[in-house]
C-alpha cells in the first residue's frame, strides 16, 4: 500500500467503518511507514480532541418560541384551508342566492332584536382590539412576539389597511425570514384588495432571501395577477438570482398565462 | 415511529406531528448551527427556520430519501441564506475572535486520550477552519452522521466525503499546532 492510498482510508478508520482487509492492510503499511504513523498519531488526536468538546445545549425558550410559530403557522394554514367558495358557475349562482336568502333573514332578525345589534358590536369591538394586538405585536424587539402579531393579523379584517401596512412592512424589512414568511401567508386573508396585489408585486424585487421570494411568487400565482409577469420574467432571467427560484418564477410564468 | 413515517404524516397535513421531530431533531440541530457560526440567537433562530421551511417545502419530501439527509440539507440552505445575508456586514471566519474560552471540566474518558490537549485551544482551531472543512468535521464527528448521509447533504460522492474528512483534520491539526506554538511564544 502506497502513502496515498492510506491517506484515502483514514476517514473511514476514524469512523471505525473501514473493512477486515483494509484495515489489516493499513496496520501493515504503518509498521513499514514511520511517517504515516506518526501523522496518523496526530491527526487521530485532534478527531478524538473532537468528540470531547463540550456540547452545546439550546435554551429552554426556544421550544415556547417553536409551538407558538407552529400555532401561527397552522392558524395560517387553517384560514387558507376554508376558501369555500365553489368552482363551478353553477354552484356560484346557488351559493349566491343562499347568501341573499341569509342575508334577507340576518337583516330582518337584526332589526327587530336589540340583543344582536349589541353582540354584532361587542364583535366589532373584539375585532378592533385583535387589530390594535396585532400592530403593537408587530412592532416588538422579539421575532417570537412578531410572529403572534402576524398570528392575529390573520383574525384582521381584510379592509383594515393599517395591519395590511404593517404585515408589508414586515415582509419587506424584518430581520427575520420566519416573521416575513408567516407576514406573507397572513397576506391571503387580504387577497381580494388591489393595494395588497401591488404591495406583493413591489415586495418580490426588495427580497434576496430565496425562501421569501418563492413565498411572494406563490401568493402572486394564488392572487392569479397577471400584472405580475414582467417582474416574474426579470427574476427567471436575472443571473445572481438563486435557481430555485428561477424555476419557481418560470413555473408562476406558465400558470398565469 | 420513524422519522420518515413522521414526515410522511406531515406532508399528509398532519402538521402538529412535525412536533415530535423537532423534540427529537432541535438539539442536533442547534449543536450544528452554533458549531458553524457560535452566535447562540442566530443558531436558534436557524433551528425554528429550518423546521419552518420543513413545513413550507413539505409536499416535496420523498420518503426514500433519508430524513436526516433531507433535514440537514435544508439546514445547510438556511445557514447558507444566513452566511449570504451576513456577508457584507461580519465574515464568517471572524466569529473565531468572538468566541469564549470553555470553562475549565472534570475530564471525561475522550479526555484521557487527549489528556494534554488544550480543548480551548481545540475549539478554537475548529473555528478557525475555512467553513467547508468545518462543516465536514461537524457533520462527521459533532453530529455522527455516516459518510453516505453527508454526500447526501453535500451534494457529492461518498468517496469525496471521505477525502475532505481526512483533509480537514489535517487543516485542524495545522492550526490547532500554530495556535499551540504562538501559546507558548507567549508564554515564554
Amino acid at each position: 500500500m502506497k502513502c496515498e492510498e492510506a491517506k484515502l482510508l483514514l476517514a473511514d478508520y476514524w469512523a471505525q467503518t473501514l473493512r477486515d482487509q483494509d484495515e489489516m492492510e493499513l496496520e501493515a503499511h504503518f509498521a513499514t511507514c514511520p511517517a504515516c504513523r506518526e501523522e496518523t498519531v496526530r491527526l487521530e488526536s485532534m478527531w478524538k480532541g473532537l468528540a470531547a468538546l463540550p456540547p452545546e445545549e439550546p435554551d429552554s425558550k426556544m421550544r415556547s418560541r417553536f409551538y407558538e410559530s407552529l400555532g401561527a403557522y397552522r392558524l395560517g394554514a387553517e384560514s387558507r384551508a376554508k376558501k369555500w367558495w365553489p368552482l363551478s358557475p353553477a354552484l356560484q349562482i346557488a351559493a349566491s342566492f343562499a347568501i341573499l336568502a341569509l342575508g334577507l333573514a340576518g337583516g330582518y332578525a337584526l332589526r327587530t332584536d336589540n340583543t344582536s345589534d349589541q353582540v354584532a358590536q361587542l364583535r366589532e369591538e373584539v375585532t378592533g382590539m385583535r387589530q390594535l394586538v396585532a400592530l403593537s405585536l408587530l412592532q416588538q424587539q422579539s421575532a417570537s412576539e412578531r410572529l403572534r402579531g402576524v398570528g392575529y393579523a390573520f383574525r384582521a379584517e381584510p379592509s383594515n389597511t393599517e395591519v395590511l401596512a404593517a404585515l408589508v412592512s414586515a415582509i419587506n424589512n424584518d430581520a427575520s425570514v420566519n416573521v416575513r414568511l408567516a407576514a406573507v401567508d397572513a397576506l391571503h386573508t387580504f387577497s381580494g384588495s388591489p393595494s395588497t396585489r401591488q404591495a406583493v408585486m413591489e415586495a418580490l424585487p426588495k427580497q434576496n432571501v430565496p425562501l421569501v421570494q418563492v413565498a411572494l411568487i406563490d401568493l402572486l400565482v394564488d392572487f392569479k395577477d397577471r400584472q405580475a409577469r414582467p417582474e416574474l420574467r426579470r427574476l427567471a432571467s436575472d443571473e445572481s438570482v438563486n435557481d430555485g427560484v428561477k424555476q419557481r418564477a418560470l413555473w408562476a410564468l406558465e400558470t398565469l398565462q | 415511529m420513524n422519522d420518515n413515517a413522521l414526515m410522511q404524516e406531515v406532508a399528509g397535513g398532519q402538521i402538529g406531528q412535525l412536533a415530535i421531530l423537532f423534540e427529537r431533531h432541535h438539539r442536533s440541530l442547534f449543536r450544528y448551527f452554533v458549531s458553524m457560526q457560535r452566535d447562540r440567537q442566530v443558531a436558534e433562530d436557524l433551528v425554528q427556520d429550518v423546521f419552518f421551511r420543513m413545513l413550507r417545502y413539505r409536499a416535496s419530501y420523498d420518503s426514500a430519501q433519508s430524513f436526516t439527509g433531507w433535514m440537514y440539507q435544508i439546514a445547510r440552505n438556511a445557514f447558507m441564506d444566513h452566511t449570504r445575508k451576513k456577508r457584507d456586514v461580519v465574515d464568517i471566519d471572524e466569529f473565531a475572535d468572538r468566541r469564549p474560552e470553555f470553562a475549565s471540566k472534570q475530564p471525561g474518558p475522550e479526555e484521557t486520550v487527549v489528556r494534554k490537549q488544550d480543548l480551548g485551544l481545540l475549539q478554537r482551531a475548529l473555528d478557525m477552519l475555512p467553513t467547508e472543512k468545518r462543516e465536514v468535521l461537524v457533520l462527521s464527528r459533532l453530529q455522527g452522521m455516516k459518510h453516505d448521509e453527508i454526500a447526501i447533504v453535500l451534494g457529492c460522492e461518498v468517496g469525496t466525503v471521505k477525502v475532505r474528512v481526512f483533509r480537514a483534520v489535517k487543516a485542524l491539526e495545522q492550526i490547532y499546532t500554530g495556535l499551540e506554538q504562538e501559546r507558548q511564544e507567549n508564554v515564554s
